[in-house]
């Protein structure tokens, strides 16, 4: 099967961001892909690998996401692309210029979407792009299996997980599996560094001016605020023991947290 | 030796020095009776005074000088050897409240501190400034204090040295209650005896640090971690004198043996290190780290480290190159003190340190005990500089049985080490429970002298008596 894996350049997201005049202050924290769209990949290498295909990486953005594709190559990526283009987007407009760029890339039998980025956090452009492309889309995913015609998808839920079936192509946004991604051997990451990643542009893609960019988005930041600082817990200052755990389980059910 | 205890009386006056920070009786945390190595004992003080001023340092010092009462000065407790344990009763002179960072000269790359910093908070703080505190022990919230007087080493002792090496100055009071300042933020100095050396890694015998002006390095641009797997012990381990002859200067060389691995990814929960590779087992491994000022660099650097590897026989050379794999490679590495401690009933450990070429002669012999003395061994260490962290554990045993156990293995342990030209403690100190095996390794004249220099700063042997390099 041929796989695309859709990915994000982010900052370090164990990094606290502060805000200064009202945006993200990112200097100094170092750019990485996002941490879903790397479950996606280790997904992707670990199907490929037991059932045969290819994986390719999409990006949109400029040159400075180019580490982060030879990153994505060293660990399981057999091809890269990188869409040309540094508009302000939103979630639509961003899905907008994958599906076109997906398109131009190559014809995919599953596409894969971390669930979301670590950075924006909307979770909504794996289902955009499955919308715009008029894919199948199961979100929330765990791990997949082809099947006749399509893939059997272990889809995580609130209880558990459930197993469903879906024709191929079809979108997959997937969640942190029970696995690590791996690491880049040395000669995997030596090899990333020679490998040609295909530079796409807009106009290339076919991408419409209309569709994406600050002046098509649907959805606007009005405003940034830092969330409110926590209130400084509480003291259980008992002298016993027993008594000093009686009174932290009270007020932990009283939180409905056990 | 003839303490006084604490009358009544006593307690009240030194009440006054620290109002309201002075503990006794029930009000005595149990946190305050050991360190984290319990094997060595427990004790209790009469009291426990929570100090905030090197002026109260003073008082108390002197007050207990006057009045024969014997003083252990403790930080976060996080030593290993029993140093900050009150064998001989009297105050526990806490220094956690003294926990602030005074100010930083970032012209001269110097930071002053309160002894009670903890590790872990100046590392943070002088990162967000772009700088680098170098030395890096296992044990990040042990304070700053305590790091200096046992002269901690850590990952990054390899490249950048130890404690020592980024102590300038020091506000000490002597035991008898007078203020001294040693040392000075020059960069070089013939000036008499050093006693500021003196002071660093004396494990708060000779004075109570209460202010210390560090060394701070413009922190690196770029660092990158490599995993090397091996398929056993002895070739890994024979890789380490490699490093050097090819003029690679990692940061950090760390070794590791597979069970201690297994452990402590169980303990934290994240598998990282390979266990198979190629279809070999891997048994052993290297965990690596160079800086240097770019990307590029680095590479080369890498490159030229796998070459070395691979040729003396790791099975691969895995990369961690972004900081979520960097932090996952390290995190097992951190814990594994307290992967064993949770594995274990009882534990002892020795802190050895051989010449880097006597590593793997002295971990073939520590494994050749492991059978004859019946105790499950775990080894790690500072695979650069020759620092072993042997660890021989039970538990099933009787502690009886297991302290006399333990006692024979360390002792092989030590006279192995000596007879390799290492010493007892790389970077954990004697405490009281190695003072027996420092007395063996360095002899009779250097215990001796080592004694006198107490007596000359503490004549009436009232701090932290019993440790280092006499017993009462």
């Amino acid at each position: 099967m041929e796989l695309l894996v859709c990915v994000k350049q982010v900052p370090d997201d164990s990094v606290t961001v502060v805000l200064e005049n009202n945006a993200p202050k990112l200097d100094g924290i170092t750019p990485v892909v996002n941490a879903f769209d790397t479950y996606a990949l280790e997904m992707a290498a670990r199907f490929k690998e037991e059932h045969g295909g290819e994986v390719t990486v999409l990006t949109v953005g400029g040159e400075e996401t180019v580490p982060s594709l030879r990153s994505c190559l060293a660990v399981g990526a057999n091809h890269a692309a990188r869409l040309d283009e540094t508009a302000a987007c939103d979630s639509l407009g961003m899905a907008h210029l994958l599906a076109k760029a997906a398109g131009k890339a190559g014809k995919f039998d599953v596409i894969f979407c971390g669930v979301e980025s670590t950075d924006g956090a909307y979770g909504i452009v794996g289902a955009q792009l499955a919308e715009t492309l008029g894919l199948p889309l199961v979100t929330n995913v765990l791990g997949l299996e082809p099947v006749e015609g399509g893939v059997s998808v272990k889809q995580e839920t609130e209880e558990g997980y459930r197993i469903v079936e879906t024709p191929c192509p079809c979108v997959v946004t997937t969640v942190k599996p029970g696995y690590e991604p791996r690491y880049p051997s040395i000669k995997s990451k030596m090899a990333a560094r020679k490998m040609p990643i295909a530079g796409l542009t807009a106009a290339d893609v076919g991408a419409e001016a209309s569709a994406y960019g600050p002046d098509a988005a649907k959805v606007r930041q009005t405003a940034l605020s830092a969330p409110p600082k926590r209130q400084s817990g509480v003291k259980i200052q008992e002298k016993e023991a027993a008594v000093a755990v009686s009174r932290a389980i009270k007020m932990l059910a009283g939180q409905k947290l056990v | 030796m003839n303490y006084q205890t604490l009358t009544p009386e006593l307690l009240q006056e030194l009440s006054g020095i620290a109002p309201k920070r002075v503990f006794t009786g029930s009000d005595i945390n149990e946190d305050y009776s050991h360190d984290e190595m319990p094997i060595y004992g427990k004790a209790v003080p009469e009291a426990v005074v929570e100090v905030s001023t090197t002026e109260e340092v003073a008082a108390v010092l002197k007050f207990c000088n006057e009045h024969h009462i014997p003083v252990t000065p403790r930080g976060a407790g996080t030593g290993l050897v029993g140093g900050a344990v009150p064998i001989h009763g009297g105050i526990l002179l806490v220094t956690t409240r003294m926990n602030k960072i005074l100010a930083y000269d970032e012209e001269n790359f110097t930071v002053t501190v309160q002894p009670g910093v903890l590790l872990n908070t100046l590392a943070e703080d002088a990162a967000s400034k772009g700088l680098l505190y170098p030395p890096d022990p296992g044990e990040k919230f042990a304070t700053l204090g305590g790091n200096v007087s046992t002269n901690a080493g850590g990952m990054r002792a390899v490249k950048y040295g130890c404690t020592r090496d980024y102590v300038k100055a020091m506000t000490v009071v002597l035991p008898t209650g007078e203020i001294v300042k040693l040392g000075s933020s020059v960069s070089k100095t013939s000036s008499g005896y050093s006693l500021l050396h003196l002071m660093i890694g004396s494990e708060g015998t000779l004075g109570v640090i209460t202010e210390l002006t560090l060394k701070l390095i413009p922190q690196p641009k770029e660092t990158i971690s490599l995993i090397i797997p091996y398929p056993d012990m002895e070739s890994c381990i024979g890789t380490v004198p490699a490093f050097f002859k090819n003029h690679l200067n990692p940061q950090a060389l760390e070794f590791m043996g597979k069970e201690i691995v297994i452990s402590s990814e169980a303990y934290v929960g994240k598998q990282v290190f390979p266990r198979k590779l190629d279809g070999v087992e891997a048994e052993a491994y290297l965990l690596v780290t160079f800086d240097g000022n770019s990307a590029d660099e680095l590479d080369t650097v890498i490159e030229k480290a796998s070459e070395v590897v691979l040729e003396a026989g790791a099975i691969d050379v895995l990369v961690a190159d972004t900081p979520a794999l960097k932090r996952d490679a390290w995190a097992a590495r951190s814990s594994f003190l307290e992967a064993i401690m949770a594995d274990t009933k009882l534990l002892d450990e020795c802190d050895v340190v051989v010449p880097v070429t006597q590593i793997a002669p002295f971990l073939v012999y520590v494994k050749s005990l492991e059978e004859d003395v019946g105790l499950t061994v775990k080894s790690f260490g500072h695979a650069g500089d020759g620092n072993l962290h042997i660890y021989c554990c039970s538990n099933d045993l009787e502690e009886e049985e297991f302290l006399k156990r333990a006692e024979k293995f360390m002792e092989a342990l030590y006279n192995k080490a000596t007879e390799l030209g290492g010493q007892v403690s790389g970077e954990h100190g004697i405490g009281h429970g190695k003072v027996p095996f420092l007395a063996e390794s360095v002899g009779k004249v250097n215990m001796a002298l080592m004694e006198n220099i107490k007596k000359v700063f503490d004549p009436n042997l009232i701090l932290n008596p019993g440790k280092v390099c006499y017993k009462l």
